[in-house]
Formats: C-alpha cells, sequence, structure tokens
C-alpha cells in the first residue's frame, strides 16, 4: 500500500499521511477504548484506595447488568427498539430512494434532496425540540386531528415509545435515503423494464430485482441506522417519557450523575458489543461483506 | 387470438417533439418484419408503443385484434429483446429464463423443463446453473432470446438485438434467429439501422425516416423498387443523376439530365410523372456496364450511356470498385464491375481516363425529385429523408 501511496504523492508525504493515520487510529481511538476496558475492569474505587489491596481486574461491573432487572430491561428494549427504528426508517425511505433515483426527472430530484437536507441544516437539539412541540398533547398534531374528527380526545404520543421512534425515524432518514438512492440509481432501466416484460407485477419487481440489486445500500443504510438510534442520546432525552428510557441514558447516568466511571465504560462496552453484534447480523444475513459496504 | 399487430394512426410526441407521425401499418401473424432506419428515426419508439412501455399520443395499438390501449406492460402477449439483453445478473441462467413463468405461477419441475427445453432450442444446452456473467456475450444472447421465448409471446419484439456482438458472431446470430422464428412461428418485430440485417431476415421491412415510413415492402422490392428518394439512397448504395422529364411511355421515360444529355429510366406505374417533371434517376454500381467508346450505347440497353472520369478504382476480389465523376454536374459515380470485365480491360481504368457506361433502364428508378435525402459528411450516410 506504502509503495502506491508513494507513487502517487512521493516517499515523504506518504510517510506523513501514514504517521497521521496512525497518530489517530493509534492515541485517539485505540488508546482510549484501552483506558476504557482498563476502567471497566476495575471496581470503583475512591482515589487513595487506588493501587491498594482491593484494586484488580474483575467482571463485576459487566455482571451489573444481567442483575439489574431494570437495567437489562432497558438494554432489550433498547436493542429492540432501535431495531424497529431501523425498519420503519427502511419502509420510509425506500419509497422515498425509488422515487428519487428512478421516478423523479432530475429536477425534481434535486429539489427534493434539497428539501429533505435544509432541516438538517439545524441542528439536532432544535429539530427534535420541535417533534416535542407537535407530539404535544396540546400540540399542532393532535388539534388538527381533533378539528378532523379522527379523535375525540387528544393523545399522549410523548408517554410511551412512539415519540421516540417518530424522532428517530426523522433524525436518521437520511442515513437511510443516501446509501438505498446511490444503489437503486445504479439499477439498469432496463432490468426492470425486463421484469415488467415477462409480467412481474411492482411488488415481484422491487422483491426480485429492485431489491436484490440495492442489498448491499439496505445493509448499509440498517446499519448506520441502528448503530445511530440505539447510540442516540438526544431523542429518547428529549422526546422520552421516565417510562422509555433508553440505554445510552443509563450509561451517562453512571458517568455523570453516578461518578462511576468503571459501571458507565462496562455499560458501554456492551452497548457497542450488541451493536457490533448486530452489524455483523445484518451482514451476513444480507449476504454482505465489509467491501460492499465501504462502496 | 394471434400474433398480427395493428397500428392505427399512432402518433407519439414528446413535448414539442413528434417523434411519430400518423403511422398505420398491419403486421400479420407469424411473419418477421424489420423496422430500418437511422438513429432518432422513431422505430424505437414504435417498438416501445407495441411493448406499452410508452403510450401514444394518438391512435390506437391493436395485437390479435385486441385494443391495447390500456394494457400495461406485463399484460400484453409480447416480450422484448432489449438491446444490452437486460438479464439479471443476479440469478442464473435457469433462473432468468424461468423468471417469467414463476410470475405466471407454473411449478418449479415444468420451469425447469421448459427452461431446458429452451436452452436446447437456442442451442445452449447444460449452461443453466451457470451465473448469465459468466456467458460469453453470444451466450447471453441466446439466454435473452430463450427468456423472452420462456413466457409464450404472441409477438417477440427485438430492439437491435445483435448490435453488441461481432461481426462474425452477428452474422451468424441472423440466420439462427431466423430459424427460430420459423420454428416457434412467432411475430417477430425486428428493429435494426443494419440494411444487411433488416434485408437478409425479414418477410418485410419497413424503412423509416424522421418518424415516418417510408416503404413498407418485402426485401427484394425495397432494394429493386424504392419509393422514396430516401429509401433509394438508404438502402443499398445507388448514384443519383438529377433530370427533367422529357417524355413518358408507360413505364419508360426519357429525361432530359443537361449535359449529360438524353436518359432513359423507368417509373413506377402509379407515379404521376409528366412533361417537364423535376425527377431523380437512380442507377445502382452493380447496374452499370462499360461499353465501347463512341456507341450511342447498346441497344439490346436501351440506348443510355454515360461518360464518366475515373477518379480512383480499388480492387475488392469478386468485383473492382470505380470511383469516377460526371462531367459537368460534377457528381459523383460508383460503378461495381463483376467478372465480366477482363484483365486488360481493368488495368486501362486510371485516374483521369474516360469510361464509357450503359445500364438498362429497365433496372433504374426514377423518382420526383426532393431536395434529396441529408446525408452525413462525416461518415457519408444518410442520415434523414428529405420532406418530400
Amino acid at each position: 500500500m506504502f509503495r502506491h501511496l508513494a507513487a502517487r504523492f512521493g516517499g515523504p508525504l506518504s510517510a506523513a499521511i501514514l504517521a497521521l493515520l496512525g497518530i489517530w487510529l493509534i492515541l485517539m481511538v485505540t488508546l482510549p477504548q484501552l483506558q476504557m476496558i482498563d476502567y471497566s475492569l476495575r471496581p470503583n474505587l475512591l482515589p487513595d484506595q487506588r493501587g491498594g489491596p482491593e484494586d484488580g481486574w474483575t467482571l463485576a461491573n459487566y455482571a451489573t447488568l444481567f442483575a439489574n432487572d431494570i437495567h437489562r430491561a432497558i438494554f432489550f428494549k433498547t436493542l429492540w427498539s432501535s431495531v424497529l427504528v431501523t425498519l420503519l426508517t427502511l419502509a420510509v425511505s425506500y419509497p422515498l430512494a425509488w422515487y428519487l433515483a428512478k421516478v423523479a426527472t432530475p429536477r425534481q430530484a434535486a429539489l427534493c434532496i434539497l428539501l429533505l437536507i435544509i432541516p438538517f441544516w439545524i441542528n439536532e437539539i432544535m429539530r427534535t425540540y420541535s417533534w416535542f412541540i407537535i407530539l404535544a398533547f396540546r400540540g399542532p398534531l393532535n388539534e388538527l386531528l381533533l378539528m378532523l374528527g379522527l379523535i375525540d380526545r387528544p393523545i399522549r404520543f410523548l408517554s410511551g415509545d412512539g415519540g421516540v421512534m417518530v424522532g428517530m425515524v426523522y433524525a436518521y432518514i437520511l442515513f437511510m435515503v443516501f446509501p438505498l438512492y446511490n444503489a437503486i440509481e445504479s439499477l439498469d432501466d432496463n432490468q426492470v423494464r425486463a421484469a415488467r416484460d415477462l409480467g412481474a407485477g411492482t411488488l415481484r419487481t422491487h422483491r426480485r430485482i429492485v431489491i436484490p440489486h440495492a442489498k448491499p445500500g439496505i445493509a448499509t443504510g440498517c446499519i448506520m441506522t441502528f448503530m445511530l438510534a440505539a447510540g442516540s442520546y438526544a431523542v429518547p432525552a428529549l422526546l422520552g417519557s421516565p417510562g422509555s428510557r433508553w440505554f445510552t441514558q443509563i450509561i451517562y447516568n453512571w458517568f455523570f450523575e453516578g461518578g462511576n466511571w468503571n459501571q458507565g465504560a462496562a455499560y458501554a462496552f456492551l452497548l457497542l458489543v450488541l451493536c457490533i453484534g448486530f452489524m455483523s447480523l445484518v451482514m451476513k444475513v444480507f449476504k454482505v461483506g465489509l467491501g460492499d459496504i465501504a462502496k | 387470438m394471434d400474433g398480427s399487430v395493428r397500428l392505427e394512426e399512432v402518433v407519439m410526441r414528446f413535448g414539442d417533439f413528434t417523434a411519430i407521425d400518423k403511422t398505420s401499418l398491419e403486421i400479420g401473424s407469424g411473419e418477421f418484419f424489420s423496422f430500418l432506419g437511422p438513429s432518432g428515426c422513431g422505430k424505437t419508439t414504435l417498438l416501445n408503443m407495441i411493448g406499452g412501455f410508452l403510450t401514444p399520443s394518438e391512435g390506437r395499438v391493436s395485437i390479435g385484434g385486441e385494443p391495447m390501449a390500456g394494457v400495461s406492460v406485463n399484460r400484453r402477449p409480447t416480450a422484448m429483446i432489449f438491446q444490452n439483453l437486460a438479464l439479471f445478473p443476479l440469478m442464473t441462467v435457469f433462473e432468468n429464463i424461468e423468471f417469467g413463468l414463476e410470475v405466471r405461477g407454473v411449478d418449479r419441475r415444468t420451469r425447469r423443463a421448459t427452461a431446458e427445453r429452451l436452452l436446447s432450442l437456442v442451442a445452449l444446452e447444460g449452461v443453466g446453473s451457470r451465473r448469465v456473467t459468466e456467458l460469453s456475450g453470444g451466450q447471453k444472447q441466446r439466454v435473452a432470446i430463450a427468456r423472452a421465448l420462456a413466457v409464450e409471446p404472441r409477438v417477440l419484439l427485438l430492439d437491435e438485438p445483435l448490435s453488441a456482438l461481432d461481426l462474425k458472431l452477428r452474422q451468424h446470430m441472423r440466420s439462427e434467429l431466423k430459424a427460430i422464428q420459423r420454428k416457434t412461428g412467432i411475430t417477430f418485430i425486428y428493429i435494426t439501422h443494419d440494411q444487411g440485417e433488416a434485408l437478409t431476415m425479414s418477410d418485410r421491412v419497413a424503412v423509416m425516416s424522421a418518424g415516418r415510413l417510408q416503404q413498407v415492402a418485402d426485401p427484394m422490392t425495397l432494394y429493386r423498387q424504392p419509393a422514396t428518394g430516401f429509401v433509394a439512397a438508404f438502402v443499398g448504395e445507388n448514384n443519383r443523376i438529377e433530370a427533367r422529364v422529357i417524355d413518358r411511355l408507360g413505364e419508360r421515360v426519357r429525361l432530359d439530365a443537361g449535359t449529360l444529355g438524353e436518359l432513359e429510366g423507368r417509373v413506377g406505374e402509379e407515379a404521376s410523372l409528366g412533361g417537364g417533371a423535376e425527377v431523380a434517376l437512380y442507377v445502382r454500381p452493380e447496374q452499370l456496364r462499360p461499353v465501347a467508346a463512341g456507341t450511342s450505347g447498346d441497344a439490346s440497353m436501351g440506348g443510355s450511356t454515360l461518360v464518366a472520369e475515373v477518379e480512383s478504382v480499388s480492387f475488392e476480389g469478386a468485383w473492382l470498385m470505380v470511383q469516377a465523376r460526371l462531367p459537368g454536374s460534377g457528381e459523383a459515380l460508383r460503378v461495381q464491375l463483376g467478372s465480366e470485365v477482363s484483365r486488360s480491360f481493368a488495368d486501362a481504368l486510371v485516374p483521369g481516363e474516360a469510361i464509357t457506361l450503359g445500364y438498362d433502364p429497365a433496372e433504374t428508378v426514377v423518382l420526383p425529385r426532393d431536395d434529396g435525402p441529408r446525408v452525413d459528411e462525416a461518415t457519408g450516410e444518410v442520415v434523414e429523408a428529405a420532406d418530400v
């Protein structure tokens, strides 16, 4: 690899690039992570007890999660809800990506993409708060539904997981739409025409031709959305109710409210393992490799 | 319901652009019918209308006597072979061929049997479980044919399917396509800009230009009795000489060709060309024969002679191609001399020499003069017919 780089940029520059990359990977990623692993494997001790007889490696912090019913429930709920968010985002994004890639004229597609991107110029907290307003008990959505006569009393959207779901689908939609769009866009139009010509209806054409072709894009979008959802803090913090806590909030609490970094680190690693596990599972199910996703 | 196709006053407009101008046509069941024309003439648009990929702005399309308005692509009794074949790359050969049957709910065993039978029809046994991406160009071509035939279409639409193949394979596939058509009895509608393909395979050919049908006829009629200047110039090679009608006796006309003197030619019986009409005389290169200089022409040939100046001679094996120029008008004249010319005669054909040529007026065509078809300067190909 170095030879390729050297051929293009010359020796010194290539060495500098690789050195920067190495410094970043080692100093900013690997070492802090190792430090956190070390934290997670040690008991939470007062400063003067560190290095003392009680200091030593233990799995006690990891065991906490499995001993604590509430934390365990929230852990699995976070997993399940993130899967649900991912599926919902996929369901919303697929038709949109199809429209952008194959149906819309270039002008319409450009306009649509612009409209999708503009809200993302506003920061996540503001966007999430606007959903808080929209979904509020006396908010505009309830008003509208009441006015249309679809409901006779306001709905508490924010009391369960519903608000969190909506907020997350909205927050991460672009991470799903763009990989899908890229994948669908590269499909030869004649493939779709041929499928139709051979008698396939819309559903079958998508199931047999478009979706298999777009699989790497679907996998990429799902992995990104899942990672973001599982690791999200702002959306559940703002739109969630006490009954819909996210695992990230527990981690936050260990670190900054409980002051127990060791416990927090262990929980954070469990979340990381969960995410990597999910990613591997998706890649296996969709039969895609890392190379396909990097494309 | 048979495989006949009927177009009634079909018009296709894209915005301000009229791709197909009021076109009516009938294609018989079991016919091998070709649309021949330069790119952009509207032939693919017509094919897409028959296949249901486009809805005509006006007019009707019917297949087997049934109107196709409102019948979507997947419900038409047609199958298309795409220019890029559009095989499904993620599927095996079997899966590709069986796709249309799977859609129709045919059970697995019957599907496989049909696929095997079709693979043997296109001479591709044993590749069924391979991925289509592993096949050669010619093999992919055959899979595309098999896939289209699997759904038992009554009309097979072929959109320049041979254009991606090399010359040798293309010529081989011509006879194969023709054989498959004969075996299956399906109506083939074939789109091409290659006159060789159209003439060798088709029962009838429609020559198209600028969204209009120029002539619909069997290949030999097309070649021998072109109906318009465009057809005369587009199908095969032709020399065009501008003239004015002196008088007419039945099919035979006497022409005043200015500095070239008096010439004779043949007009179609229905053509209403009287004395004084501005016309163009078309003589094919292979119809010109050398005659002895000074004679006013061989009596058996009808008495027309042309004197031209040789510009270049190329020996092509079976024939000699002489590039000459007519004095006066300065128009180019191409002459194809066969094995009947002697070696000494051929050796005497040097640039700058005069050559006297005669022709049989019965083999020529005289057509009303239009502004002449537009010819691409760079390639020498006919691009578009002049407005008649």
